[in-house]
């Protein structure tokens, strides 16, 4: 025992044994339910898509890694759960070059050149879809996307019906069917239960923080429930809107973002709440069927300002300090 | 080591270990040959020098260094200086180390002393009985104290130290504080003690201030804002708002030196094993750890961790010859498989700092700061003097930053900037 070589570090020792590895994997975990269940609706292209988009984004990561000589940094699977969202919010018959893009924008746009994991101001795989959204359109028509399938539900994109024929379209979809997966969007998107059950599992095992899905929730329900009751031929109603388009994988897995998004108790309130109101007012009066993408960058913005809405520090802001 | 619970929707909650119901008597420790003893002061060659190698010490002899000196040591033992060399803590602070070859065929008998109850005298003779006694903040005339808290429960996780001490020795307790009172003129002396202790109260003259069993609840900020209805401004010092803490073990010693007329040695010591078994023990203080250790048949290997002071608060130390001192209440082997990694992974805002923070402060954004070295507006803007190290946030931090290190670092780095200026 005489030279005993010990390892010496600061307090504390102990350590609640969490890890970025763990966090990301209980995302892809939750995201499981949803994306299986769009593989079995749409098919292999769907996987393929989905397949496609994970590991460019990881191996994106991985070139920029190793072109700025610093380690790999895709052990902490933050890479894979940025490309499994974003394949999910693809339709199935996307292009592969258009994920080859698309994941490159996200990964090194969106995260790495803001200096990597925790430092991008923005959700990344949001600016990465923003971006082929904005630059190719046409690809996320839901409605052409799915010619040549045949499907036993009205293969009409939920959203879109509704911005070009008004709240009556939104009859056209039962409730059930919009929460069974039983409408046609993008690959990961569709099944409601299956994002919700996620989404629970990852705020129980608080990977996710309730607050920030929550208020979402409430932001939504609240502002499409204002529309709808002004004018219900325009504006379809607030479950409708709950649960078509990139609604619940906003409020589950994009809000929810830690990086940009706030991290006191009020600022989250505010924060996914100001996120739901943007998203119906994009989808009620602005020029995009679905504001999902664009309403959570637009608040991305506002969250540095909302968490200075917090608690004085202990022993701050008296008169003796 | 306490895990992350699988259903994690509120934030974690650390509990304080409790003493057990019938409390084994400690195990104690023989008297080694050897005896090390820190002194809080660096050798200056250039002086003549009081005590030298080869100096023959009587049991209870003070040690100083230089004429003029403070800081002093007390020999547990009668014997020879063997050797007197620099030693630097954590920070790079250097004191002093003596080690005393102890002679047991010299008298045992400590030094009869007279006691005086009188602050000074407790300042100059009394410092390092057994738990401490912080006699020098009580005896400066620029420190007006008005309240002695004695800490009955304890401050860190997996130790029962302070709890075992008070529950057995409530008699000498009661008389420390007596004494107490008396050298120091301070009129409120209260008492920390967890609620299920509550039963074995001292009587009396002391104030119970009941503690909760979650961590940190008994750090002494806490303990301030719940019980004394004092909220300790940032940066400063319980002291400097009047409030006092002190060991159970201290008023204890202190009753004991005084009935006795003559200084104690024997420090309690709660450790805690490789297996996380407790094992409450008493040595003379000065004892090297790694005689603890073979007496208690725990086997330290390369890469463990030896954490003096319990796994929230402690530190570690780089030697297992280590000695007990007099404020080593906790000595925790870890396992090197068991250490929990740390990484320079930056902050994904996750939240769960700030969640859990009993100071209420933005550890995410401090952290930002802290890395880059810009201490000043860490202070300024983000409130790093009211960080009382409670170590929470390290605990629970995502992506394993050793913000605990960086908080500590930048504390000390801002007291060196603000003493150049």
């Amino acid at each position: 025992m005489n030279n005993t070589k010990l390892t010496v570090s600061h307090a504390p020792f102990w350590h609640d044994g969490d890890n970025l590895f763990k966090k990301n994997l209980n995302f892809m975990l939750a995201l499981l339910p949803a994306a299986i269940f769009g593989i079995l609706q749409f098919g292999a292209p769907a996987l393929g898509v989905m397949a496609l988009s994970l590991s460019c984004a990881m191996l994106w990561e991985l070139v920029i890694n190793l072109v700025s000589k610093k380690p790999a940094t895709i052990g902490d699977l933050e890479a894979a759960v940025i490309g499994l969202l974003f394949g999910m919010m693809l339709p199935a018959i996307t292009p592969w070059w258009l994920i080859v893009v698309g994941t490159f924008v996200a990964v090194f746009v969106g995260k790495m050149i803001f200096g990597g994991i925790g430092s991008s101001p923005f959700n990344p795989t949001l600016l990465g879809m923003a971006v082929l959204m904005m630059s190719w359109k046409m690809f996320f028509d839901f409605d052409t996307a799915y010619v040549d399938y045949e499907f036993a539900f009205t293969a009409l994109a939920p959203l879109a019906a509704v911005k070009t024929q008004g709240a009556a379209a939104a009859d056209l979809f039962t409730l059930g069917d919009l929460f069974m997966g039983r409408e046609v969007g993008a690959v990961g998107a569709t099944f409601g239960l299956g994002l919700i059950i996620g989404g629970i599992y990852l705020i129980l095992r608080g990977y996710a923080r309730w607050e920030l899905s929550v208020s979402f929730i409430a932001g939504i329900l609240i502002t499409a429930f204002l529309f709808h009751a002004a004018s219900p031929q325009n504006y379809a109603g607030p479950l409708f809107h709950l649960l078509s388009g990139y609604t619940l994988l906003g409020a589950f897995f994009l809000i929810t973002e830690s990086a940009s998004s706030p991290v006191n108790r009020i600022p989250m309130l505010l924060y996914g709440f100001l996120g739901g109101v943007v998203i119906i007012l994009m989808r009620n009066i602005g020029a995009y069927a679905d504001g999902t993408i664009l309403a959570i960058l637009l608040v991305n913005v506002v969250s540095p300002l909302l968490d200075n809405i917090r608690p004085n520090a202990l022993g701050r802001g008296m008169n003796n300090a | 080591m306490i895990k992350r619970s699988f259903f994690a929707l509120s934030r974690p909650r650390l509990t304080y270990d409790l003493l057990e119901p019938d409390p084994l008597e400690p195990q104690t420790i023989p008297v080694p040959d050897l005896i090390t003893l820190f002194l809080t002061e660096s050798i200056d060659s250039k002086r003549p020098a009081l005590i030298k190698k080869g100096d023959p010490v009587e049991k209870g002899q003070k040690l100083v260094l230089y004429e003029d000196s403070t800081a002093y040591a007390v020999s547990p033992v009668a014997g020879t200086i063997k050797m007197i060399d620099s030693y630097s803590d954590d920070f790079g602070a250097i004191a002093t180390c003596i080690i005393i070859a102890h002679d047991p065929v010299r008298t045992s008998q400590a030094q009869s002393m007279e006691m005086s109850e009188d602050i000074s005298f407790a300042a100059a003779h009394l410092l390092k009985l057994p738990g401490a006694p912080p006699f020098d903040i009580l005896a400066d005339e620029n420190v007006n104290i008005t309240t002695i808290v004695i800490t009955g429960a304890d401050t860190d996780l997996l130790t029962t130290t302070s709890q075992y001490v008070t529950t057995s020795h409530i008699r000498d307790l009661e008389q420390g504080a007596k004494i107490l009172k008396q050298i120091t003129n301070v009129s409120r002396i209260c008492i920390t003690l967890p609620e299920s202790l509550n039963g074995n109260a001292p009587t009396a003259s002391l104030q119970v201030l009941q503690t909760g069993t979650v961590y940190p609840d008994t750090l002494p900020a806490m303990i301030m804002k719940d019980h004394l209805d004092q909220i300790l401004p940032a940066g400063k010092t319980p002291e400097e708002m009047g409030v006092c803490f002190i060991r159970a073990e201290a008023v204890v010693s202190l009753a004991r030196a005084f009935a006795a007329k003559a200084y104690i040695f024997e420090k309690h010591v709660t450790l805690v094993d490789k297996n996380a078994s407790r094992h409450r023990i008493k040595a003379v203080i000065g004892t090297p750890l790694s005689n603890i250790f073979s007496q208690l048949d725990i086997q330290v290997n390369d890469q463990d961790r030896i954490i003096i002071g319990g796994p929230m608060r402690g530190y570690a130390t780089f030697t297992v010859h280590h000695p007990v001192t007099p404020d080593m209440d906790t000595v925790v082997v870890q396992d090197q498989r068991i250490i929990p990694k740390i990484s320079d992974t930056p902050c994904v805002n996750c939240g769960k700092c700030v969640q859990i923070c009993p100071a209420d402060i933005q550890v995410n954004l401090l952290v930002r700061f802290l890395e880059t070295n810009q201490y000043e507006e860490a202070t300024d803007k983000y409130d790093l003097d009211a960080c009382i190290e409670c170590g929470l946030c390290t605990y629970v931090c995502t992506s394993q930053i050793a913000l605990g290190q960086y908080i500590r670092l930048g504390k000390h780095e801002l007291r060196k900037l603000r003493a150049d200026v």
